[in-house]
């Protein structure tokens, strides 16, 4: 219906005569140039967003830097990732590691792009991503990036929020930069500082829009894995993961590890802002299903032990008489994995599966587990880990209004053919 | 359910549905059901629109049902970040949201009289503002983020080549004239819904 001109006989497109001659006559000049007529009947197509600003990456170019087992869960802001089957990897490759914006993705330059370091500081200091590689110490971690709401279309109800999948909103890549610490250490933190508060230089549609922006405890950001980062899996940071320089907070809901940071500030408290005071927030206590978030709440933090079955796919068909490969990931922010063990009755039983080295201090475990099936038939695999301060998986996570920090116990099912 | 086993069993119960159900992972591949990127229409379906979708597509909201507590709540956050809309409208936003993506309560048939009571537009160059989002930034008769049509119509009184002044600054964006806030361009409207916008905006004094 878009490009009709009239359409007399559809009363919801409907132009009075007198409306219609009025703006012809108010297009007269148009007209007469050759121009086109007024377009009176698009009005009745829906709403339109206004048009992107300059300097946005268009999605289409974005997704050309990923798999196909990325999948888009909104196109604005941009939202996709890869489920379990297809994050076997111990370090996500670049082009699996999932996609959360806020706003557009905006495109910066090395040279240019300045990260400013303020606030309670003895000197504040204006740096470009060049100067960053120049006067620190380059170091690596591999490490946990994961959205506050990763999974949460496994809650029931399903909240507000990006429909990541159940294990859609993780990955592990390897990253390269500077240990944010050095660089706080440069511009001297004040003894009164007690929090650090980062600001990404990305923008919306309107200039009233404001900035994503979130902080962390001091403590966290002073911890040697914290870091300012210019590279992933051995290239450079893509546009897309905050290229060219964004903080990461390992370990903590992704939103901590903001993206094109332009602002390093020191300051006594917490952030106050959208991002601290309505988003990435959860009850202290559980709440029904379907409640507002209590006045309470409390900001988001580390994420609570979870684990992952990323062998087999869901479906996937086994031969009798050969062993079933059981292989997965478990991570915890803030302690270490103690044990993973596998289900194949549904729960009634747990097996103890093979622990792998952990690549560094917030990289997902892997652990695996080789599996002889005694009859063919349909099979399901649970998977569930404990950390090292004694704390399991639960069946299923208390649901919250947000629906942040799903880590209910994972289970595929695959076939096993006589 | 909670009723008929008690609390304890009642979230055992849903415990047990969801660990074997869907909600922990899906056995059999789910069919992807695509959501709507357009709202259902009915009362303030295009102011709704009009107000969401420049910070966000409409399938954040098709593909979702809530409680009405949960869109109230959903609203500030989204007020907070920076969604731009008058004091009044805020009530109406809310009120299509928990109509028509209520988790608890089926939405009025498309034919209701409440859906089809809306759908005339009352001009339609209001309306081209209404769905290029103009209103989302100026109202006629006060400043939003922008400055009133009616306050712009008083500035240009006079002038003769106003009409093609302002429909320039539509098409162009700028910033200066009325603060440092300034208005995006809006290259991809036709030329002549531009004048139209123009020359009606000029009579609002």
């Amino acid at each position: 219906m878009s490009h009709k001109m009239i359409e007399p006989s559809d009363s919801r497109s409907r132009v009075s005569r007198r409306d219609f001659m009025a703006k012809v006559a108010g297009a007269g000049a148009i007209m007469a140039t050759g121009a086109s007529v007024p377009n009176l009947v698009l009005a009745q197509d829906a709403p339109k967003p206004p048009a992107d600003p300059a300097g946005v990456v268009p999605n289409a170019s974005v997704m050309t830097g990923k798999d196909a087992a990325i999948k888009i869960h909104s196109d604005r802001p941009l939202t996709a990732s890869a489920t379990a089957e297809y994050l076997s990897d111990d370090i996500t490759p670049t082009n699996r590691v999932f996609i959360r914006n806020n706003l557009f993705t905006p495109k910066f330059e090395e040279a240019t792009h300045v990260v400013e370091i303020k606030g309670l500081v003895d000197k504040p200091l204006k740096l470009t991503v060049t100067d960053l590689k120049r006067m620190f110490s380059g170091t690596s971690t591999v490490a946990m990036i994961e959205c506050a709401g990763a999974g949460r279309t496994a809650f029931n109800p399903m909240p507000r929020g990006t429909p990541w999948p159940p294990t859609g909103g993780m990955s592990c890549p390897k990253w390269h930069g500077v240990r944010l610490a050095d660089v706080l250490k440069a511009a001297g933190v004040k003894s009164v500082a007690a929090h650090v508060g980062f600001a990404g230089a990305d923008f919306g549609a309107l200039s009233t829009i404001p900035k994503v922006a979130r902080s962390v405890p001091l403590s966290k950001a002073m911890e040697e894995h914290s870091m300012v980062v210019f590279g992933m899996n051995d290239g450079p940071l893509p546009d897309i993961h905050g290229g060219p320089v964004r903080i990461l907070i390992p370990g903590w809901a992704g939103s901590a590890s903001v993206k094109w940071v332009a602002a390093i500030d020191l300051l006594d408290a917490p952030l106050k802002g959208p991002y601290m005071d309505s988003s990435y927030r959860v009850p202290r206590h559980p709440v029904a299903p379907g409640s507002a978030m209590p006045a309470d709440a409390v900001s988001a933090e580390g994420w609570p032990i979870k684990s992952i079955i990323t062998n087999p796919a869901p479906n996937e068909k086994f031969k009798l008489g050969k062993p079933v490969l059981i292989a997965g990931h478990a991570w915890v922010a803030e302690a270490g994995i103690a044990r993973v063990e596998v289900s194949f009755d549904e729960g009634r039983s747990w097996q103890s599966a093979q622990l792998n080295a952990q690549a560094a201090k917030y990289a997902w475990q892997t652990f695996s587990y080789a599996w002889n099936p005694r009859s063919p038939g349909f099979a399901t695999v649970l998977a569930r880990a404990t950390d090292s301060n004694g704390n399991t998986q639960p069946i299923v996570t208390p649901w919250n209004p947000l629906g942040y920090y799903w880590n209910g116990i994972h289970r595929v099912g695959f076939m096993v053919e006589a | 359910m909670s009723l008929r086993f008690g609390f304890a069993a009642g979230a055992l119960i849903i415990g047990l549905l969801a660990a074997g159900g869907a909600v922990i992972a899906p056995l059999s591949a789910q069919e992807q059901v695509e959501p709507s990127k357009t709202l259902m229409p009915g009362k303030d379906s295009d102011l709704t629109t009009a107000r969401c979708i420049i910070c966000h597509d409409a399938t954040h909201i098709t593909r979702t049902k809530l409680s009405r507590a949960e869109w109230e709540d959903n609203i500030k956050v989204m007020i907070a970040r920076g969604m731009p809309i008058a004091p009044n409208e805020i009530p109406l936003v809310v009120e299509y949201l928990a109509t028509y993506y209520n988790r608890d309560v089926a939405p009025p048939p498309a034919d209701a009289p409440a859906a089809v009571a809306t759908a005339p537009a009352a001009d339609p160059v209001q309306k081209l503002l209404t769905v290029n989002a103009c209103t989302a930034c100026h109202a006629v008769d006060k400043k939003l983020i922008g400055p009133g049509f009616r306050e712009i119509a008083q500035r240009y009184r006079g002038d003769s080549g106003a009409a093609g002044k302002l429909a320039r600054k539509i098409r162009e964006g700028g910033s200066g004239a009325w603060g440092p806030t300034p208005m995006p361009p809006h290259q991809h409207l036709g030329e002549a819904d531009v004048r139209a916008m123009a020359d009606w905006v000029l009579q609002q004094n």
